[in-house]
């Protein structure tokens, strides 16, 4: 009985990647927006990008907000650091263009609708 | 011709609508050009450092105005009210930008940003935290600034 006890209470306490508690994680977050936000101007400068800032703001917004309801630590620490790393990428220019073009790229191809599209396709 | 529109751009960071009077028919488009461009960069930044430079004349090697309490406050309101996720209507100096404003903790970053490009010093994390109304953030500045309350 109290061997159960002792390993479901081992078993709730999982490793951290980096963050100990919610507050840590979120102000981990806070620092990567406010990194991001102050790196705008520069990237378009650097690529010469063909968005304006508040286009490039909106996205940042919406790429935040896709992982909004996320609560399990690990998980934001891990979209902190894929974020941090795309961060460091953008900053030193080692993306190109198009890579950062990726995050206004639609995920999902169109469906082709004409004949010819559909017949090259392979439709059924 | 350079040294011409070089005269002309320091000419323009005092008084540009009399520059623009002032420039001859014949001067060619990229002279325009210039001057347009400083002008729209001037109507960028703050009421108070474009009256600054229209009244001074002389170069400020990183001076501040010398603030005042309710300098600080009519700078943070306007901030505020141009931001545009801010509704300038409900918009107090007590007012709590969560609960009453209705933005959330990015936004809160954003607003601290703007500040912090306002008044021109870093506002550590642990600080901008608690920085949830105008009134803090008007009564931080005048503590780091060293304002007599």
């Amino acid at each position: 009985m109290a061997s159960t006890r002792t390993i479901r209470a081992a078993a709730r306490q999982v490793k951290p990647i980096l963050s100990v508690d919610q507050g840590e994680a979120r102000k981990r977050v806070l620092n990567l927006y406010k990194a991001w936000y102050r790196q705008i101007p520069y990237i378009l400068i650097d690529y010469d990008f063909p968005k304006s800032k508040e286009q490039c703001r909106e996205k940042l917004r919406e790429e935040f907000e896709k992982h909004r309801h996320v609560q399990d630590i690990r998980v934001i620490d891990m979209l902190v650091i894929k974020g941090q790393m795309e961060l460091k990428e953008t900053v030193e220019i080692w993306k190109q263009k198009h890579g950062l073009m990726a995050y206004w790229r639609d995920s999902v191809d169109p469906k082709p609708k004409d004949f010819l599209s559909k017949f090259l396709d392979g439709h059924d | 011709m350079a040294s011409l529109s070089r005269t002309l751009r320091f000419a323009a960071l005092i008084r540009p609508s009399a520059v623009l009077s002032v420039v001859p028919r014949a001067a060619t488009v990229g002279c325009l050009h210039t001057l347009t461009s400083r002008e729209s960069r001037l109507s960028n930044t703050t009421l108070l450092s474009a009256i600054t430079k229209a009244t001074s004349g002389v170069r400020s090697y990183s001076a501040k105005e010398p603030l005042t309490l309710d300098l600080i406050q009519q700078r943070v309101m306007l901030v505020l009210k141009l931001y545009d996720k801010v509704n300038p209507d409900k918009l107090a100096v007590d007012s709590h930008f969560m609960q009453d404003l209705g933005l959330d903790s990015l936004d809160h970053v954003e607003v601290i940003m703007a500040m912090e490009d306002e008044f021109g010093f870093e506002i550590p994390d642990g600080d901008a935290e608690k920085l949830l109304r105008p009134a803090d953030i008007i009564r931080y500045v005048a503590d780091k600034e060293d304002i007599y309350e």
